[in-house]
């Protein structure tokens, strides 16, 4: 493989051609730099520059929200956390449910038809449009047994799972308001504290059937609902963002 | 830079003489390390295909929890990494420094060996561990905690002469700018290794920083460890090939500063929005664009010095995985850039465009210019030439178009990726519908591998003949020959 003892001038002729053949090893030279890449690197450190500023949140080990310092009240989503202000407390639980509505609409469906013979549909629902006491109660605790929407008979089995527990009583106060006022449907808004209200009345575990909600029908959960379109349900105001 | 005054022609068959005999006492342990470097690589890459396909086909090759993706894939990085990465970049520092230095390897070459072997052996050890289950989980640093103080004690027996070499080394101007490099590599290696792995097993309740230690550590290995390697290496073939001085010793200075200097405090961007003090995300993603300097510079240097050269590319097989790689930093850096930025980082944050830097920087770049390196190192130390043309070109164009498939593809899918997730209008979309719709990317993920572990068995095979003694007998070096070779240097002037 390669000579034993230390080479000589003879066995670098024949082991160590590649030694010979080599360049000596070159000093650099000191050309001057093209000015155009030093431009092209200070736009780099600007460029870099501007991942600190009020990123860095004050240097403070308590932040790590890059755009605390950043208008929007430190809420990195489009417009900033203080987006919905600009909102009326109406069409703001009109958007809000509209995206929690995700979870209804598996069996619903999107457009609140529900499915023939499956799931009840919510439009022109008087469940949904009755008194917000049922609603809130079904939701809240789940429903199960035969009913009848719309004059369509529904008994799907296992019924309804109850929602209360899975989401917080403004979630849901937003779904049942965006639900009130979707699809051709018109009816109050229903506020978190209406939610609330019945929550702290009600802790049972569950479902409710229709027999036992009779009671409920008509009546509305009592409680102050911002002025403005859900107050009153006008017909102009809730058709606009229910088209979204 | 030997100073008795003599005839030119004794003069060089001195000087001849001399460095056939650094060459010969450094040939053990490094031709060891390329060896077993490259074993492990082809190990890699095949264990890189597998894990591409069962990202796809959960099913591929059965249920068995050995080869699942969550198992071959550390296992594929941490061949990768340790198996190859560290282990070529050693003997490249190795026979580099003592080259340049003008030092034999005086002693100590047993223990060199020895902590070769030992390296190995954990490795393995590791890996089988991996592949058993018994995972950290800690990307890049998957092997259990055992593996870690063995391997840093293998690093610091071959460190050690290194630097003492360089000690040593009388300077001549110009000495510094391949061998600052290696130098550098010696000393951040461990500093880098100790203190994520002292910080990550040793530090109970980190928490969330523990994530951005990793993802710290990660980056520090590749921009302090594979890329001073790499940037190294270039610097030291491409003057030697071509004839041709660097271009500037002001810029290769400058660029080796601010890389010193910047390196170590990028990483933390990675979770960028988490739950880390904002200002180290916002110094992580600052210093990964101001990584561009050094990297630009760097670039801009090698430019001028082969401005007008590149034909030599076409027959020196080193120079031309040399300049492939070379031609890869600067991409890794662009890439690096985008990951980090807050405005694309958004995007591309916890998708497959982290990939596509890691690759792109240990294989693309990294890997690449120690393939160069071993061209050139290799014949030296065993006494033969390169066998075949076919292989070289084979391994070179193979591996070129399989690590340029992967980054580009996963820059395309991690763009596409996190565009999706930050869609808006995706709000209803589940998880696993943008798995889904990345299927197609991982899929040339995995023919890309299937081309790189192709090239890696021709190169495997080339350099198991050559280390057994097997290679060509004669005095001309083996080159790529082109048509157009009679324009470009003489002949002598390659390999």
């Amino acid at each position: 493989m390669s000579a034993s003892a230390h080479p000589d001038s003879t066995d670098l002729d024949r082991l160590h051609s590649a030694v010979k053949r080599e360049k000596a090893d070159l000093a650099p030279e000191s050309q001057p730099a093209p000015l155009w890449a030093m431009f092209l690197l200070m736009l780099v450190a600007i460029i870099a520059g501007g991942q600190l500023g009020p990123m860095t949140g004050g240097w403070s080990f308590d932040v790590s929200n890059p755009f605390a310092l950043i208008s929007g009240g430190g809420d990195p989503r489009p417009g900033g956390g203080g987006a919905g202000d600009a909102l009326d407390p109406f069409a703001l639980a009109m958007k809000k449910g509209a995206s929690g509505y995700s979870v209804c609409g598996g069996c619903h469906q999107g457009n609140g038809g529900g499915l023939p013979g499956q799931f009840p549909p919510l439009t022109k629902s008087e469940y949904v449009l009755g008194g917000t006491e049922r609603l809130i109660r079904i939701v809240q605790h789940g429903l199960t047994g035969p009913v009848t929407v719309n004059g369509q008979s529904f008994n799907t089995p296992g019924g309804m799972q109850p929602f209360g527990g899975a989401m917080s009583s403004q979630d849901l106060a937003n779904v049942l308001t965006f639900i009130r006022n979707s699809w051709g449907n018109e009816a109050t808004m229903i506020t978190k504290e209406m939610v609330q209200k019945v929550r702290d009345e009600e802790k049972r575990a569950s479902q409710w059937t229709i027999a036992e909600l009779l009671p409920y029908a008509e009546k509305n959960v009592p409680g102050e609902i911002p002025a403005g379109p859900g107050a009153t349900a006008a017909p102009a105001a809730a058709a606009a963002p229910a088209a979204k | 830079m030997q100073t008795t005054p003599s005839t030119p022609d004794t003069d060089l068959q001195a000087d001849n003489l001399r460095r056939a005999a650094i060459d010969k006492s450094v040939k053990v342990p490094v031709l060891f390390l390329f060896t077993n470097g490259a074993f492990w690589l082809m190990l890699s890459t095949i264990l890189g295909v597998l894990a591409a396909i069962k990202l796809v086909e959960p099913e591929f090759l059965g249920n068995c929890q050995y080869i699942s993706y969550g198992r071959l894939q550390p296992a594929h990085i941490n061949a990768l990494v340790y198996g190859w990465g560290v282990q070529a970049a050693l003997g490249v520092m190795l026979w580099i420094m003592a080259r340049r230095s003008g030092q034999e390897l005086k002693s100590g070459k047993s223990l060199l060996l020895v902590a070769a072997i030992f390296w190995n052996i954990t490795i393995t050890f590791g890996i089988l561990a991996v592949v058993m289950g018994k995972s950290t989980s800690i990307e890049w640093l998957e092997m259990p905690k055992f593996v870690w103080p063995i391997l840093l004690g293998c690093f610091l027996c071959y460190a050690w002469p290194i630097v003492r070499m360089f000690g040593r080394a009388f300077r001549p101007e110009g000495f510094m700018v391949s061998t600052w490099y290696i130098l550098g590599a010696c000393f951040w290696f461990p500093w880098i290794f100790i203190t994520a792995n002292v910080a990550l097993h040793c530090l109970p309740g980190l928490g969330a920083l523990g994530a951005g230690i990793d993802a710290w550590y990660i980056h520090g290995v590749i921009m302090l460890f594979f890329v001073p390697v790499g940037v190294g290496a270039a610097y030291y073939f491409i003057p030697k090939i071509t004839g041709q001085p660097i271009a500037s010793a002001q810029l290769a200075s400058a660029g080796f500063w601010t890389l010193a200097i910047l390196g170590g405090w990028t990483g933390m961007q990675k979770y960028m929005g988490g739950p880390l003090p904002a200002w180290m995300t916002s110094i992580g993603a600052a210093t990964g664009v101001l990584l561009l300097i050094p990297v630009g510079l760097v670039g801009l240097n090698h430019h001028l010095t082969t401005l007008g050269k590149h034909s030599a590319a076409a027959s020196s097989p080193t120079l031309r995985f040399v300049f492939f790689g070379a031609l890869f930093y600067p991409v890794s850096g662009v890439i690096l850039a985008l990951n980090s930025a807050f405005w694309t980082g958004a995007s591309l944050q916890f998708t497959q465009s982290w990939y596509a830097f890691q690759m792109v920087s240990v294989y693309g770049f990294f890997s690449m210019c120690v393939f160069g390196a071993i061209y050139y190192i290799v014949p030296r130390l065993s006494g033969c030439e390169w066998l075949s043309v076919r292989l070289i070109r084979n391994h070179f164009w193979f591996s070129v178009y399989g690590v340029g498939t992967i980054v580009i593809m996963s820059l395309v899918a991690g763009w596409q990726q996190g565009a999706d997730l930050n869609d808006p209008e995706h709000w209803d979309q589940t998880f696993m519908n943008h798995v889904v719709n990345s299927r197609a990317y991982v899929v040339s993920r995995a023919v890309a591998w299937a081309l790189i572990s192709f090239s890696n068995l021709m190169f495997l095979i080339h350099l198991l003949l050559m280390v057994l003694g097997l290679g060509r007998r004669s005095s001309a070096p083996t080159l790529l020959h082109h048509e157009h070779d009679e324009t470009a240097l003489p002949h002598g002037a390659h390999a």
